[in-house]
């Protein structure tokens, strides 16, 4: 980070007033930025006569009536029905009696996030897994037409979605794989065993292949060799790629939305369906797009030193 | 490409790949294939064989909601129905008007952002991270967050632009006039992928070794002429490689969209892919829509070449 | 590409560098073509151009640098 350092090239060091006003501009435009997420955070707190207040209001009584919503699906009922019921149980039993409603049962949300988790998961572990095994093969040894295979696998990773979608929509169907996890997981994999194999060849590549050759005088074989001293020494890659590919699959809405419907659904093509009494129930779309959302933020912090290696292939490592 | 082995290998060391001696068990050359050989088939299976067979169907009358119909081969007839259709070509045009917008913003700005966290001022590592936050969120919730914040009457967007203009914000509508519906995806577009470029830009700006302007110094070049001569030069190859990445994601985009606008009003935002959708996944035009994916494929296909020479370009700085 | 020695004879013509930018522009102008607004005869042609451009890439690819 610090490749000028400061004393001896003080000639191109940027002077005072110069990196004041960078510093301005930067974060000035870091908060423009921020605004819209901050507003689908904030209007998953309000309630929906808040929500589609006018003039917006950014100082409100903060509800949970969001966060219920997204959970349950409810009934409206006459005053005199809930006026008969006992007690209510926990706060978003309050709160929907408030509207005259009572819950009737469970939200699909719940699910289609467990499906993303399963699928985002599956589909990581299966990519890496087969990623660094590919990746150490493409690093290590002469594999013939090489550079036509790792351009044919990168290439994969470039293929619009709904062309890819059309033929795979069919064979699924042939197959039974329609509306599965296991056909989400296949596809996903797919996709992302091209970057991870880009990406896994990048950090074994700087393993210095010294390592596996002591080890191998001292009487290992190859694949003790791969396992006990290169794996190691890429843990830090093997993380990296791997949060790149949850996130993808995470991420994931053209294949999703055309290729599930139920039983498979991930999160983001059910967040924009969430509908309330006339029209979106804005608060719950809040609320689902802020949970959704809150894993992508750790990621990318945990990310940050290789989000450049990440977008671009491994190409550029600094 | 063979570029790109050199690099690789000259990274790993200059040893000879195959220590015959000290290897024991399987040798290298099965090794090489058993580690290979299962990801070459899960793409063989999930992307090569679909692509043939879309590249079969583009040449039949098969409907996928009719099954069982007749299949009758109409040789390159879609093909020809495609590149003469005007409708289609319209589509192309809103295509082009969403990448080259988004990529002008997004080059001018990205690189604007990249120059000035280059300055190094205290902080910059944190921010930079925050900066970034957008382009990790999933294009389709982006979209339907979005579409809230430009709601006419309650939205944010409409409510700052009036704040700022005086406009009524319930006179305009980002998403449902004809005139604007192509500028509101190339906004969301714009706040979501600028880091993007500014993170490779900023990269660019980082490989340039000091002792170039140092040198500029003792020739007494002013800024302005250094900026020209040393640093847009020295940082194109990184420019060139957000324009194409961005241009490829952008010439596909599809789930932002969709979620926006799903082409509307009218067909002002049918970019290429929501046409795709819509010939294949509502129209049921199996055959005519494998054609049309086909088209869109090659040109993908030849764009990611162009990009791969460039990467190998970037890497070898 | 960085520039590789200069080979003689037959060598020469089969050098991949300006086979490698013939094809990129052809598939430049492919990409040009299919999105530009103006005539319609170039978006016909678009696609026949593209794909010359990627054979040719693919071919080449082949070619000693």
């Amino acid at each position: 980070m610090n490749a000028r350092s400061s004393t001896a090239h003080s000639v191109v060091e940027p002077s005072l007033t110069s990196r004041r006003v960078a510093s301005v501009l930067v974060i000035v435009y870091a908060f423009v930025t921020l605004i819209p997420l901050f507003w689908i955070f904030a209007t998953g707190f309000k309630t929906p006569p808040d929500s589609i207040s006018y003039p917006p209001k950014v100082i409100f009584e903060p509800s949970l009536e969001g966060y219920c919503n997204l959970f349950t699906t409810r009934t409206r009922q006459t005053s005199e029905y809930i006026a008969q019921l006992g007690p209510p149980e926990g706060i978003c039993d309050e709160v929907t009696r408030r509207r005259e409603m009572v819950i009737a049962g469970t939200s699909n949300y719940a699910p289609r996030f467990i499906n993303s988790v399963i699928i985002a998961f599956g589909s990581t572990f299966l990519s890496v897994f087969l990623g660094v095994m590919a990746a150490y093969g493409f690093s290590r040894f002469k594999v013939p037409l090489k550079d036509d295979l790792l351009f044919f696998i990168l290439s994969t990773r470039m293929m619009p979605p709904i062309a890819v979608a059309i033929p795979i929509y069919l064979m699924y169907r042939e197959l039974g794989l329609s509306d599965t996890k296991l056909g989400m997981i296949l596809l996903y994999t797919a996709v992302n065993v091209s970057l991870a194999v880009w990406l896994l060849k990048g950090f074994i590549d700087e393993i210095p292949r010294e390592y596996e050759e002591a080890a191998m005088i001292d009487g290992y074989t190859r694949l003790q060799a791969f396992r006990k001293v290169v794996l190691p020494q890429a843990t830090t890659g093997i993380a990296a790629t791997a949060i790149f590919c949850l996130i993808f699959a995470w991420n994931e809405y053209a294949f999703a939305v055309l290729l599930t419907s139920g039983d498979a659904q991930t999160a983001p093509p059910f967040i924009p369906t969430i509908i309330g009494e006339g029209g979106m129930d804005w608060p719950a779309v809040g609320a689902g797009t802020t949970l959704f959302l809150i894993p992508i933020f750790i990621f990318t912090i945990l990310l940050r030193k290789h989000l450049l290696r990440g977008i671009t292939f491994g190409a550029v490592r600094k | 490409m063979s570029k790109l082995n050199e690099i690789a290998d000259r990274a790993a060391g200059a040893t000879p790949p195959s220590l015959a001696g000290a290897v024991r068990g399987l040798s290298d050359k099965s090794i090489a294939w058993i580690f290979i050989a299962p990801t070459i088939i899960l793409l063989l299976a999930i992307n090569i064989f679909p692509l043939i067979w879309t590249i079969y169907l583009s040449l039949t009358n098969y409907r996928a909601n009719r099954p069982n119909a007749e299949l009758k081969f109409v040789g390159t007839e879609h093909y020809e129905k495609i590149l003469t259709n005007p409708d289609i070509w319209a589509a192309m045009q809103s295509t082009a008007h969403f990448v080259v917008w988004t990529i002008v913003l997004q080059t001018v700005i990205g690189f604007t952002l990249a120059w000035l966290v280059d300055r190094k001022f205290r902080g910059h590592g944190f921010w930079t991270t925050v900066i970034l936050l957008p382009m990790m969120l999933s294009p389709a919730v982006v979209g339907n967050f979005w579409k809230f914040l430009y709601q006419p009457q309650i939205g944010l967007f409409n409510y700052i632009i009036s704040f700022f203009t005086g406009a009524e914000p319930s006179s305009f509508e980002m998403l449902g006039s004809v005139q604007l519906a192509p500028w509101a995806i190339v906004i969301v577009d714009t706040w979501m992928w600028t880091p993007y470029v500014m993170l490779i830009c900023l990269a660019g700006l980082r490989s340039i070794p000091d002792y170039i302007y140092e040198a500029a110094e003792v020739d007494r070049a002013s800024n302005w002429r250094q900026f020209w001569s040393i640093t847009i030069p020295m940082c194109l190859p990184f420019i060139m490689l957000a324009v194409l990445f961005r241009g490829i994601e952008n010439f596909k985009m599809f789930d932002m969209v969709n979620l926006l606008t799903g082409g509307g009003p009218g067909s002002t935002t049918e970019v290429a892919s929501i046409t795709l959708k819509r010939e294949a996944f509502e129209k049921w035009r199996t055959g005519f829509s494998s054609a049309f994916a086909i088209i869109l494929f090659v040109t993908v296909f030849g764009l990611a070449n162009i990009y791969v020479k460039a990467l190998n370009k970037v890497k070898s700085r | 590409m960085s520039e590789s020695p200069q080979k003689s004879g037959v060598g020469r013509l089969f050098r991949r560098g300006p086979w490698e930018i013939a094809a990129t522009l052809f598939i430049a102008a492919g990409v040009l073509m299919l999105l530009q607004p103006f005539a319609l005869v170039l978006y016909t042609y678009s696609f026949i151009t593209t794909l010359i451009g990627v054979v040719m890439f693919v071919i080449v690819s082949k070619f000693p640098e």
